[in-house]
């Protein structure tokens, strides 16, 4: 080791101060002059409180069901959410999706709610259908000129970064001391719940307005 | 980025040229109500250019665009807008003004943030020194040798005291993060590599060689030599601004995984350090 750091000594430190001794303009980094399509992606579902809302519930859900396998979604719901952005590409609007997307919500506030022991295809199945419908939602909002692996990257990203904090958070939250942690969750369970059945209720009422 | 150049031809009267084309032209600058813009003249009568300046279209192609001033017989002002900081305000006397200097606290700390942001290369550096140390003070002292070393050379690069050709520049990024990626490596092995025994002057040395890369944001503006060394502060607060909240969102996660016991299994142990070397290494052959 020290032969080697005699040797960068010896030849590193006078090649670096050489070509530093002969300024010209410094160009580097990888700096596009576009606003940037991956942080439109990650920011693009915190802007609709729809999909923010059932992420949220998800991995709290997941926490109920313990770290063995709330740990999986931290896995299927990115790629799902993945598939979903890249189905928008090539195929159509399902007609179904404004209803499934509300009942998502409120299936996943009302399993929270209960504090449900759900088996893990279940639960793998639930964050399976939300990813591939929100990542089919925000594949839409792409347009001509979007980089679509950038967006459909940064759809992903914030996906795996919102579950995994949340459901990270939620576990430390439950494994903390007092019986009314749990109860503090499923109460808000409650509220997603209820805000899934009103706005279901109003998208049956009045469809044409969906 | 997109630079337009206006010089006083007369007073208050300016002729005006793309220094820097946009990338297309829907990107238009806005000025002050009394100015009367009809390209390539700008007419702002016995006021001047005084008031707030943005551009029109900003976001679609170009997240950063310049108004470059050229006084008659006067130092050369500029104005950067930004999509984070969509106007700037020109005055007559930007060295007495409040407001002018909070207006470039504003737009300089924004882009600081945003090319940091943007740098994929850097977060991924930093990334890199994060997986490599673990252990709680040892990684404040890394970053912020880190950012010691980066301020310096984004100092001396910006001043014109040193700089390095673009290409290399690039590629001896691209290879400090590779070598990130081997000492990563080495360390899952048992070795103890350079980094894991001295990570803080590891950190200061290629923050010194990043710092160089940052300069090109700043270099390119054009800033004028008067706003320089605050425009240069207040980049560097923004670059610190972002590199802390990624620091932070990396640790939250490592945090959040441990607390889901959704740590990589053994044998996956080395997969990030790779795909870390591996994508800085694809960087490396295509920037020489």
């Amino acid at each position: 080791m020290k032969t080697a750091t005699r040797r960068v000594t010896t030849f590193g430190l006078p090649a670096i101060m050489m070509i530093a001794g002969m300024p010209t303009a410094a160009q580097a980094h990888l700096v596009d002059t576009r606003l940037g399509d991956f942080y439109g992606g990650a920011l693009h579902p915190l802007t609709d409180f729809e999909q923010i809302l059932p992420w949220v519930a998800l991995a709290a859900l997941a926490a109920f069901q313990g770290p063995q396998r709330a740990r999986w979604m931290i896995v299927v719901f990115p790629l799902a959410l993945l598939a979903g952005g890249a189905a928008s590409l090539a195929l159509p609007n399902p007609p179904f999706a404004p209803i499934l997307g509300i009942s998502l919500v409120a299936i996943t506030g009302l399993a929270l709610a209960a504090a449900v022991r759900l088996p893990l295809p279940v639960l793998l199945a639930i964050a399976a259908v939300m990813g591939l419908l929100h990542g089919y939602q925000n594949g839409e909002a792409m347009v001509a000129s979007t980089d679509q692996l950038l967006f459909l990257s940064g759809v992903t990203a914030i996906g795996y970064a919102v579950l995994t904090l949340v459901t990270g958070t939620a576990i430390a939250f439950l494994r903390g001391a007092g019986g009314w942690r749990p109860i503090a969750l499923r109460a808000g369970g409650s509220w997603v719940a209820a805000v899934g059945i009103m706005v279901l209720g109003l998208q049956l009422v009045t469809p044409a307005a969906s | 980025m997109a630079v337009i150049t206006l010089r006083e031809i007369a007073p208050g009267r300016y002729l005006g040229q793309w220094t820097m084309p946009p990338a297309d032209m829907t990107l238009q600058p806005i000025f002050p109500p009394h100015c009367t813009w009809e390209p390539p003249e700008l007419i702002c009568g016995e006021r001047g250019l005084v008031g707030r300046l943005s551009f029109m279209g900003l976001g679609k192609n170009q997240s950063v665009a310049t108004i470059r001033v050229v006084p008659h017989g006067g130092p050369m002002e500029a104005y950067t807008v930004s999509v984070a900081k969509p106007f700037a305000t020109a005055a007559r006397d930007p060295g007495t003004d409040l407001a002018v200097w909070l207006d470039l606290a504003e737009t300089y700390v924004n882009l600081g943030i945003d090319h940091i942001l943007r740098g994929i290369d850097h977060l991924l550096f930093v990334l890199g020194l994060i997986w490599l140390v673990r252990s709680g003070w040892m990684l404040v002292r890394t970053i912020t040798a880190f950012t010691i070393g980066h301020s310096l050379s984004l100092a001396a690069a910006t001043f014109g005291w040193v700089g390095i050709p673009e290409r290399p520049l690039n590629a001896t990024i691209a290879l400090s993060i590779v070598f990130v990626g081997v000492e990563i490596v080495k360390l899952q092995r048992g070795e103890v590599g350079l980094t894991a025994r001295y990570p803080w002057s590891v950190a200061f040395a290629f923050g010194l060689l990043h710092g160089l890369g940052f300069a090109t944001a700043l270099t390119a503006l054009g800033i004028p030599q008067a706003t320089l060394p605050i425009a240069l502060l207040f980049f560097n607060v923004g670059v610190e601004i972002g590199q802390l909240s990624f620091v932070m969102v990396v640790l939250a996660l490592i945090w959040a995984h441990r607390q889901a016991k959704a740590e990589l299994p053994r044998w996956g142990a080395a997969l990030p350090a790779y795909a870390i070397g591996g994508i800085a290494s694809f960087w490396f052959l295509i920037r020489i």
